[in-house]
C-alpha cells in the first residue's frame, strides 16, 4: 500500500527580477545583479531541497488565476518561452519541465471527492504562467524533478478571503490525500510574496538596488510581525491574523498558495527557516522552509532506507 | 473626423472556439456583423483596448510590428488554441506613448518576441479584422487606471490618430456583468449568472443605445459594483473618450451569456 510523504514546505515567492539578477543562460535580458539577499536565500533554500531528495515538487502560482474551479497541469512535457506581461524587459526565459501526471490527477479527482470544482489541463500548447516557472527555477534550476502545477482559483476575491481561502484549505487536505496514495516524496512550493504594495514606476536600472526599499512602512511591520511568528511556529497565530494581514498589507498569500500548502501539512507548530527577505519594487518577499523531516514530524522513509 | 466606427465587444474566448453552441454562436453571429460594418467603414487603423491586457506599472502599448502564433486560454484550453496574427501601426503606437505625457501618463512601448498576448485582444482582431487587412494599436489596462483616466487614454489616442491624418476604428474589448457560473453546467443552456446582473446589462445597453452619456457616466459606477461588471467598464470609458464624449445612438448585434457573464457586440452610430 503506497504511504506517501509531504517532506516540506517553502514560501517560495515568484518576483522574476529574482531570475534576472542571477543571469541563467535560459533568461535572455542580462543583469548587473540585484536583490541579493533573496536570491542567496534561494541559494540555501536550494541546498536544504537537494538533501531532501524529493519525487516531485507541487507549485500554487496566483498567475494561473482560474475562473471555474482548480486546474491541475496534466500534460506530461511541457516547453516554450515564457514573457512577463508586465516584466517583458527582465524575464524572456525558456522552459522545459516535466510533470507528474499521476499525481496531478490524483490531487484533481481528491479535490473533487472533496466537493471543489476541478480540471485536468490537457492542452499541449498551454503556456504556462511565469509564477510556476520563476517559483520552480529558483528552487531548483536544473529542472531535473517533475512538478505538478497548480492554479490560484479567484473564490478569495471573487467570493470573499474567508470562502476563498476555506476552498485552498480542502485543496490542500486533498493534495495531502493524494500523495499519501501515491507513494510520492513531495515538496510544497507556495508562490507567494507577503506585503504587495508595490512602486508604479520601474527605476531605469531595474537592478539598481539603492532604488529599492519597501513600498510602505506599515506593509514592512507587518511583514515582520508575520515572519516572527511563523519562526517561532506559531501557526495556529498566523492563520488567526492571517485575513488582517491580507487587508492591511495587500498580502499576495490572498491568492491561497500559503494557506494550500499549510492546510496540506495538517498546520504544523513548528519552526519556520527563514533563509531570507527582501523587497522587491517594494513589495515584501521572504523564502521559508517548514521541514517536517528534520521537526520528526514525518520519518524520511528514503533516508533510513539508506542508513 | 478621425473616428469613423466604434464597438464594444466581448472578450471571452468561447464564441470564437465554440460557435456550434447556440448561446455563444448568437454572439458569434453578431461579432460577424460588426466586422462586416467594420470593413464598411474602411478604417485606417484600429484603436483597442482590452480589458485582459494587464498593466500595473506604467501604460502599455504594443509596438512590435508584426504579431503571430498561437495562443491557449488559460481558462478555457479545452476548446482549443487561439492562433492569432496581428499588425502593428507603429508609427501610431510611439505616437501615443511620446503623446500620454500630455496627460500626466507615463507610457512604455512593448516590443518583445513570444510577448504573451491577451485572449480578448486575439477575440476581437479574429473577429472584426478576419482578413487582416487593418493594423491595429494596442493599449493596456492598467490596474490603477480609473475610469476618467481611461477615458483621457481613449481621447488622446484618437487626437493623436487625427494629428497623423488616420481614419480610426475604436474598439473596447471586455464584458458587461462579470459573475460567471462557479460550477459545471450543460453549455446549451448557459445563462446570465443572476436575475439583477440581466437587469443591469438591460439597463447599461438601453442607456448606450439611447446614448445617454450624462446617464451612463452616472450609472457606471454602480453597474461596476452591483453586477461586477468587467474591470469597471472601463473598456466603455475608452470608446467615449475616443469619440470625446458624444455619440449618437447603438446597435447591439448580439447579448447573451458566457458562462454566466455578460456579453455584448455594439456597434456606436457615430
Amino acid at each position: 500500500m503506497p504511504n506517501g510523504q509531504i517532506l516540506a514546505g517553502y514560501l517560495a515567492p515568484h518576483p522574476p527580477h529574482l531570475v534576472y539578477g542571477e543571469n541563467p543562460a535560459q533568461n535572455e535580458p542580462k543583469s548587473e545583479g540585484g536583490w541579493e539577499q533573496l536570491r542567496w536565500a534561494y541559494e540555501r533554500a536550494r541546498k536544504s531541497l537537494d538533501e531532501l531528495k524529493p519525487d516531485v515538487l507541487l507549485v500554487h502560482s496566483p498567475h494561473w488565476m482560474t475562473q471555474l474551479g482548480h486546474h491541475f497541469l496534466g500534460v506530461r512535457n511541457l516547453r516554450g518561452k515564457s514573457v512577463d506581461p508586465i516584466f517583458p524587459n527582465l524575464f524572456r526565459y525558456s522552459f522545459e519541465l516535466t510533470v507528474d501526471v499521476e499525481l496531478a490527477e490524483a490531487c484533481c479527482e481528491e479535490a473533487r471527492s472533496g466537493g471543489l470544482v476541478t480540471k485536468m489541463m490537457r492542452n499541449p500548447n498551454f503556456r504556462v504562467d511565469y509564477g510556476t516557472i520563476t517559483t520552480l527555477h529558483m528552487i531548483r534550476p536544473q529542472w531535473d524533478i517533475p512538478v505538478v502545477g497548480i492554479s490560484a482559483n479567484n473564490s478569495p476575491y471573487y467570493l470573499n478571503t474567508k470562502e476563498g481561502l476555506h476552498e485552498m484549505d480542502v485543496l490542500g487536505k486533498a493534495t495531502r490525500r493524494a500523495i499519501e496514495k501515491t507513494g510520492r516524496r513531495a515538496v510544497l512550493l507556495a508562490s507567494n510574496t507577503l506585503s504587495h504594495w508595490h512602486f508604479h514606476e520601474e527605476p531605469a536600472i531595474p537592478e539598481d538596488m539603492s532604488k529599492e526599499h519597501p513600498q510602505t512602512y506599515e506593509g514592512y511591520k507587518w511583514d515582520m510581525r508575520m515572519i516572527d511568528l511563523m519562526r517561532k511556529g506559531q501557526t495556529k497565530e498566523v492563520f488567526r491574523l492571517l485575513p488582517q494581514f491580507i487587508e492591511e498589507a495587500f498580502a499576495e498569500v490572498k491568492s491561497g498558495a500559503f494557506t494550500w500548502m499549510h492546510a496540506a501539512m495538517n498546520y504544523p507548530e513548528i519552526e519556520a527557516e527563514l533563509h531570507g527577505y527582501g523587497t522587491v519594487i517594494g513589495t515584501g518577499n521572504a523564502v521559508m522552509e517548514w521541514n517536517l523531516v528534520k521537526a520528526g514530524i514525518v520519518a524520511d522513509r528514503k533516508s533510513a532506507a539508506h542508513a | 473626423m478621425a473616428v469613423v466606427a466604434a464597438f464594444l465587444v466581448p472578450g471571452s474566448p468561447l464564441p470564437l472556439l465554440k460557435p456550434d453552441n447556440i448561446p455563444w454562436g448568437r454572439i458569434a453571429a453578431g461579432y460577424q456583423r460588426a466586422g462586416r460594418a467594420m470593413a464598411a467603414a474602411r478604417p485606417d487603423v484600429i484603436l483597442l483596448y482590452s480589458t485582459q491586457w494587464i498593466a500595473v506599472l506604467d501604460e502599455l502599448w504594443q509596438t512590435r510590428a508584426h504579431l503571430s502564433g498561437v495562443h491557449v486560454d488559460e481558462n478555457w484550453y479545452e476548446y482549443g488554441d487561439l492562433p492569432f496574427d496581428i499588425h502593428i501601426d507603429t508609427e501610431l503606437a510611439h505616437a501615443c506613448v511620446a503623446a500620454t505625457r500630455r496627460i500626466g501618463v507615463h507610457s512604455k512601448g512593448v516590443n518583445f518576441d513570444h510577448f504573451p498576448i491577451d485572449t480578448g485582444t486575439i477575440v476581437a482582431a479574429r473577429f472584426l479584422n478576419p482578413d487582416n487587412s487593418i493594423p491595429f494599436v494596442l493599449a493596456a489596462n492598467n490596474l490603477y487606471h480609473d475610469a476618467d483616466a481611461t477615458e483621457k487614454l481613449g481621447r488622446l489616442a484618437a487626437q493623436v490618430a487625427e494629428e497623423q491624418g488616420r481614419r480610426v476604428a475604436v474598439v473596447g474589448v471586455g464584458g458587461l456583468s462579470g459573475s460567471i457560473i462557479r460550477e459545471e453546467i450543460d453549455i446549451r443552456s448557459d445563462r446570465i449568472a443572476s436575475h439583477e446582473d440581466e437587469r443591469w446589462n438591460r439597463r447599461m445597453l438601453d442607456l448606450i443605445e439611447r446614448a445617454d452619456v450624462a446617464g451612463l457616466r452616472k450609472e457606471a459606477p454602480e453597474f461596476a459594483r452591483g453586477a461586477r461588471a468587467d474591470m469597471g467598464f472601463k473598456h466603455f470609458s475608452w470608446i467615449l473618450g475616443a469619440l470625446n464624449g458624444k455619440f449618437y445612438g447603438a446597435r447591439t448585434h448580439a447579448y447573451g451569456p458566457v458562462y454566466g457573464s455578460g456579453a455584448a457586440v455594439v456597434e456606436f452610430t457615430i
